[in-house]
Parts: structure tokens; C-alpha cells; sequence
């Protein structure tokens, strides 16, 4: 029973720390590799909600608003003349997340930062005690995605935003807004990453360099899910879940390697991934 | 009437230049990890090393000679540290390197210490059997600090141990002895994991250590990230087992909170030490440095009685020749904070550890002493 727990939680987990990354490169076909410093930006937003004796819940809204701001700066300035060029972004936003990185610790200095926890303590349930911060994220990872498919079936901006995926020329000559689409896209893209940093706090230390560790395995998840939400839920479950197994059963140390092994053999015998899911 | 005044000031430069030459500095070469890994705690260390040669300047230096540090980023691994050390000694030619430094970077350096011939003290905690005849080693070993650990757990009642670290050398080293010491005092241990040290993830780890029935668990990760990730999710999992940490300092523990609430930790040094020395080394430190002060840990305090080490072996050498002062320099001693240290054993020192558990305030409180624990055979042919 742990070790389902484990499996969905631990899916659940990458869901929350890809999804705005995959917001991105699913409308912008961008790869944000800022998305680690987003993450970080995200974490101090909550070391700063500490720091003020504010409760921690407020770190949510403020990590969303600031890391929204950000974004739309980033996007104006750096993103922006950029996106016919995906490979130049790729390194621009790389070094855009190593500024980051070093302004942090500027700001704050290397050492490890502290932050409260939102939810201690554990819950019983399936037979067993579980830590019910990992069942929060659970929640939270499924209110990610059903407030994602609500935007994109519900919304003028999702309709927008999927005629862009499906047809980025076509969209501009019937007329829509393509430069809005996209910044807002990435607003909503890096907001959301800097809330996840927040969502992590209580899982991982604080330092400016956190953010890396998270960068590859989402990068990962998103080669292979495509632009497709269901798809990246998909992709969490079976790597999150080949993850854990590996990771209970042979050794740790593969469990660590095994979702960018995945990915790769997954991505070398079908170039969609589960993009087609 | 400006030429004059040059030639006057210049004039004054040299005389003063030449009086100097009579009492040439004694250089200590500190190679220390300013960026990378070491660079949360490498300011502590210069700033202990700073404290020493202040003070020993005022009272008058070393065979009437003044100390200078000389400064060095070894950039906490090998390559930087065999730049460092290749540095001070052949461009600053130091009198002796005094330092503490990752494993990587210490096994890059001796090489080069070998071959120059300075004396090499070594400041760290490591995981042990590093000899050469240049080296001497002032802080502790894994058979130091992790018999007062076990010991107390085994008197707690603890049989069955979980063993959880980070893959590489020191956190390996630490647990192997561990898990060694454990069956040898009649425990047994029930698991033993490790996670790459940049991993961040402990999931599975620590589903099987709620599965495994242990009474009691050691870490031994990274100092940092790591440690301080490991302990949270132990803490969000519910994991209440009696918890001795390896790898956590005194500072590190304050700062975690109430998640950090009951961890031992077993050390040369802590703050609380209640003896003159540390009294005065602590007041000190804070009157010098103020609000720039860094914690005084583990780390930076055997930096400070090393230079105060050297100090007395070249004094009873009576020169900075290399010979001279390696033979000597395992049997001068110095009280310090820590106590009196000679590193009489092997070129290892005996050492008093100290068992602390972190209080619900953050403070640590020390639950027991162990006086002058054996660093046992680390380098018999020495």
C-alpha cells in the first residue's frame, strides 16, 4: 500500500514541478530553461513569506504573482525576438537561469534557507501512516491539471492558445492576438513554476542551485508528453511509478537515473512520446 | 619641493623595508574551498585562522618573526586544489599549509607536498588513512566520532540500526565503519541506502526504513541540500526513530527548526564547550568580527589550534626548517577550545568528543563526554 502511495505521490510531485514547463514549450514551442531558477524564485518567495512572519499558505499567491511578473518581463525582453530561433532561447534562458541563480545568492547568500513547513505530521490511511504533505501534493497536482484543462477547453485564452499549438500561421491570419497568446502563455507557464517551487519547500532544503536538480527530469517528462497535459500526467505516472520501483526494489542510485533513461528509449522508438495519448 | 619629499618617502620606504627584512613573516599557506561545496563553511575557517595570527602577532609573533596567511581557493576539488597548492608553494613559498579541505582536494594537494617538502596540517574531519610524512591531521576520524554515537544508542536500547546516506566517498566511509562498529558492539544492521549526492528524492529510501523495523537510524549525507532534504521527508513520513546525523552541524541544526528536534550529533567541537579557552576564543571571535562573525564549528576551530600548533613546534624546532619542525610537531601540544590537542597518534590527535541532541529551541545540549577517544591505527608506519 506504501508503495502506491509512494508511486502517486511521487508522480504527482513531477506533475506540479513540469507543468509550467510544459506550458510553455507546448504553446511557445520554447524551451524555458530557466525553469530550475523559476522553481528557486518560486522557494525564496517562501522564505521571504517566513521572513516577514506571514503563513506560509500566502507564499502560493505571492510565488504565482511575482513569478508571473518575471516572466513577462523575460518574456518581453529576452524571449520574445527569440522564437524563431528555439535554439538561441535555449541557451538564452540557460543563462537567463544562471543570472538568477547568482542574483539569489547575492540576495540572499549560498547557504541553505529554511521555510515552515505548510502541512506536518501523517495521516492514516490504507492501512498505513503517510505523510500527509504527500497527499496534499497529490490534491494539488490534480488541481493543477483539471484547472489546465478547464483553461484550455473553457476559456477564449484556451481556444486561442490551442489554435496556436495546432497552427501558429493559421492562427495569425485569421486575425488572433499570437503575441498576447504568447505572453500570457508564459506568464501563466512561469507563474505557475514559481508556485510549484513553493509546493516543494516542504520536500526539499532551500538553496539557490535547488531548482537544477528538478530542470532535467521535467525537461525529460516534457520531451516525451509533447504539448499534451493528459500526456504529461501519463508520463508522471509510469516514469514517477518505473521510478519508485526501481528505486524500492534494485538500487536508489538507478531509481535516480531511471526517468531520463526512460525518456530517451521512449523518445528513440517513438518521436511523439505519449503525445499521442 | 616635491622631489625632495619623493626621495625622502622612498628613502623611508626602504629603511623601513630593510628593518623588516631582519624579521621576515612566517607565511602559512591556507588552501580552502571559497567557491563549490566548501563555500558555506570556508569563511568560518578563514576567519578562525585570521583570529590566530592576530593574536599571536600581538604577543609577539613566533621566534620574534610575524604569521601571514596567504590565501588560497582551491575551489573545494582536485583541480583547483593542485593550483592552490602549486601556488603558495612555489610562487608564495610558504613555511607550512595549514587547512581544511574537501578529501578530493587534500588528495590532489599531497602530491605536491611531498615533492616540496612543507609541512601540511590538516584541519578537516575525514573519513581517515591519509599518511604521509608531511601531513598531520588535527580533527577526527570515523573511529572517533562514531563509537560515542553507537554507544549511546546501543544504551538506549537500540539493536537493529538503518543505515541511509549520499554516494561518495566520505558518506560511504562513515557508514561502513558504522555498520562494522554496530555488529561489533552486538547490533545488527537492518538496511543500508544511499542516493546520489545530488539527489533530492528519499521516497523509496524511507518506505523501507518504516518497513524494516529498525530501532534507530544514522545518516551520513552531504552537508547541505542533501541533509536537510533527507530530513524533512523523514519528518513528513512520520519518522520519530531515535535519529544520529553524521553530517549535520551545529548551525545547520539550529536552522532546521523543529524538524531537526532530537537528532544526536557527535562532535570535537560544539559552541556550548564550558571551559575558559572557549569563553575567551568565543568572545574573541565576536569582538573581531562582529557582525560579519560566522558561526564557530567543527571545522573552523581546529584550523585556529593547528596555527597555534605550529607556533609551538617551530618554537621548540627554534626555525621553520621542514625537517625540524615535522619531528616535533607531534609532541607539542596546545589547550584550546577543544581542549589540549597533540597530534601524538600516528599524526592523528586524541580527542574529546562530545554527544549533543538538538533541544526543541535549536540549541544543542550536550548529553555526554567522551574524554580523549582514540583515533586508533591510522597510519602505522608513520
Amino acid at each position: 500500500m506504501t508503495l502506491l502511495l509512494d508511486i502517486v505521490t511521487t508522480a504527482a510531485i513531477l506533475f506540479i514541478v513540469s507543468a509550467g514547463l510544459l506550458a510553455i514549450f507546448g504553446v511557445l514551442e520554447i524551451v524555458n530553461f530557466a525553469h530550475g531558477a523559476w522553481l528557486t524564485v518560486g522557494a525564496y518567495c517562501a522564505v521571504v513569506t517566513g521572513g516577514l512572519g506571514l503563513s506560509p499558505w500566502l507564499a502560493l499567491p505571492l510565488a504565482f504573482v511575482a513569478g508571473a511578473v518575471l516572466g513577462g518581463v523575460t518574456e518581453r525582453l529576452i524571449v520574445r525576438p527569440l522564437y524563431s530561433r528555439p535554439q538561441d532561447a535555449i541557451l538564452a534562458t540557460w543563462g537567463l537561469g544562471i543570472i538568477i541563480g547568482q542574483l539569489i545568492t547575492l540576495g540572499f547568500g549560498r547557504d541553505v534557507q529554511f521555510t515552515e513547513n505548510l502541512l506536518s505530521g501523517t495521516i492514516h490511511i490504507l492501512g498505513t501512516d503517510y505523510s500527509l504533505y504527500r497527499l496534499f501534493a497529490l490534491a494539488a497536482a490534480v488541481a493543477i491539471g483539471l484547472g489546465f484543462a478547464l483553461l484550455l477547453e473553457g476559456t477564449r485564452l484556451g481556444l486561442s492558445a490551442r489554435a496556436v499549438i495546432m497552427n501558429q500561421s493559421l492562427a495569425r491570419a485569421l486575425g488572433l492576438d499570437t503575441t498576447r497568446i504568447r505572453f500570457v502563455t508564459f506568464m501563466i507557464g512561469t507563474g505557475l513554476t514559481a508556485l510549484a517551487g513553493v509546493l516543494l519547500t516542504p520536500l526539499t532544503s532551500v538553496d539557490p542551485t535547488m531548482g537544477v536538480a528538478w530542470l532535467i527530469g521535467s525537461f525529460m517528462l516534457v520531451m516525451v508528453a509533447g504539448s499534451s497535459f493528459g500526456a504529461l500526467a501519463v508520463a508522471c505516472l509510469v516514469f514517477g511509478g518505473a521510478q519508485v520501483l526501481v528505486s524500492t526494489f534494485i538500487s536508489p542510485i538507478l531509481g535516480g537515473i531511471t526517468v531520463a533513461v526512460l525518456s530517451a528509449l521512449v523518445l528513440r522508438i517513438s518521436s511523439k512520446g505519449f503525445a499521442r495519448v | 619641493m616635491k622631489i625632495p619629499s619623493l626621495i625622502a618617502t622612498v628613502t623611508s620606504v626602504m629603511l623601513a623595508s630593510s628593518a623588516f627584512a631582519a624579521d621576515e613573516p612566517i607565511r602559512i599557506g591556507v588552501p580552502v574551498g571559497l567557491s563549490g561545496a566548501n563555500s558555506v563553511v570556508a569563511p568560518s575557517v578563514v576567519q578562525s585562522a585570521e583570529l590566530a595570527v592576530e593574536e599571536i602577532n600581538a604577543a609577539g609573533g613566533v621566534l620574534g618573526r610575524p604569521l601571514e596567511l596567504v590565501i588560497a581557493d582551491d575551489a573545494s576539488g582536485a583541480a583547483g586544489a593542485q593550483k592552490a597548492f602549486d601556488s603558495l608553494v612555489y610562487q608564495k613559498e610558504v613555511d607550512v599549509l595549514i587547512s581544511m579541505e574537501t578529501s578530493a582536494a587534500r588528495n590532489a594537494g599531497l602530491p605536491v607536498v611531498s615533492r616540496s617538502k612543507v609541512p601540511y596540517i590538516y584541519t578537516s574531519f575525514y573519513e581517515g588513512r591519509s599518511c604521509n610524512p608531511y601531513l598531520f591531521v588535527d580533527a577526527w576520524v570515523p573511529e572517533q566520532q562514531v563509537p560515542p554515537i553507537v554507544d549511546y544508542l546501543n544504551a538506549e536500547g537500540a539493536k537493529t540500526y538503518f543505515l541511509i546516506g549520499s554516494d561518495y566517498s566520505f558518506g560511504r566511509g562513515m557508514l561502513e565503519f558504522a555498520r562494522s562498529y554496530v555488529e561489533s558492539t552486538g547490533g545488527a544492521v537492518v538496511g543500508e541506502e544511499y542516493l546520489p549526492m545530488d539527489g533530492s528524492d528519499w521516497t523509496a529510501i524511507i518506505s523501507k526504513l518504516k518497513a524494516s523495523g529498525a530501532e534507530a537510524m544514522i545518516t551520513s549525507t552531504a552537508g547541505g541540500a542533501p541533509n536537510v532534504a533527507l530530513t524533512k521527508q523523514l519528518r513528513g513520513a512520520g519518522v520519530d526513530l531515535p535519529y544520529a546525523n553524521l553530517a549535520v552541524d551545529e548551525g545547520t541544526a539550529k536552522n532546521m527548526g523543529a524538524d531537526a528536534t532530537g537528532i544526536l550529533i557527535s562532535a570535537s567541537y560544539v559552541t556550548g564547550i564550558d571551559s575558559a579557552e572557549n569563553k575567551a576564543f568565543l568572545d574573541a571571535m565576536a569582538a573581531k568580527f562582529g557582525d560579519e562573525l560566522r558561526t564557530p564549528n567543527d571545522l573552523s576551530v581546529p584550523q585556529y589550534e593547528a596555527i597555534y600548533l605550529y607556533k609551538a613546534a617551530v618554537e621548540k624546532a627554534g626555525s621553520t626548517d621542514t625537517k625540524a619542525v615535522v619531528d616535533v610537531l607531534d609532541d607539542v601540544s596546545f589547550t584550546g577550545p577543544r581542549g589540549t590537542i597533540q597530534m601524538s597518534k600516528q599524526h592523528h590527535a586524541p580527542l574529546t568528543m562530545y554527544l549533543g541532541q538538538v533541544q526543541e529551541d535549536g540549541s544543542v545540549k550536550v548529553v555526554e563526554t567522551f574524554k580523549d577517544v582514540d583515533p586508533g591505527e591510522q597510519c602505522p608506519k608513520l
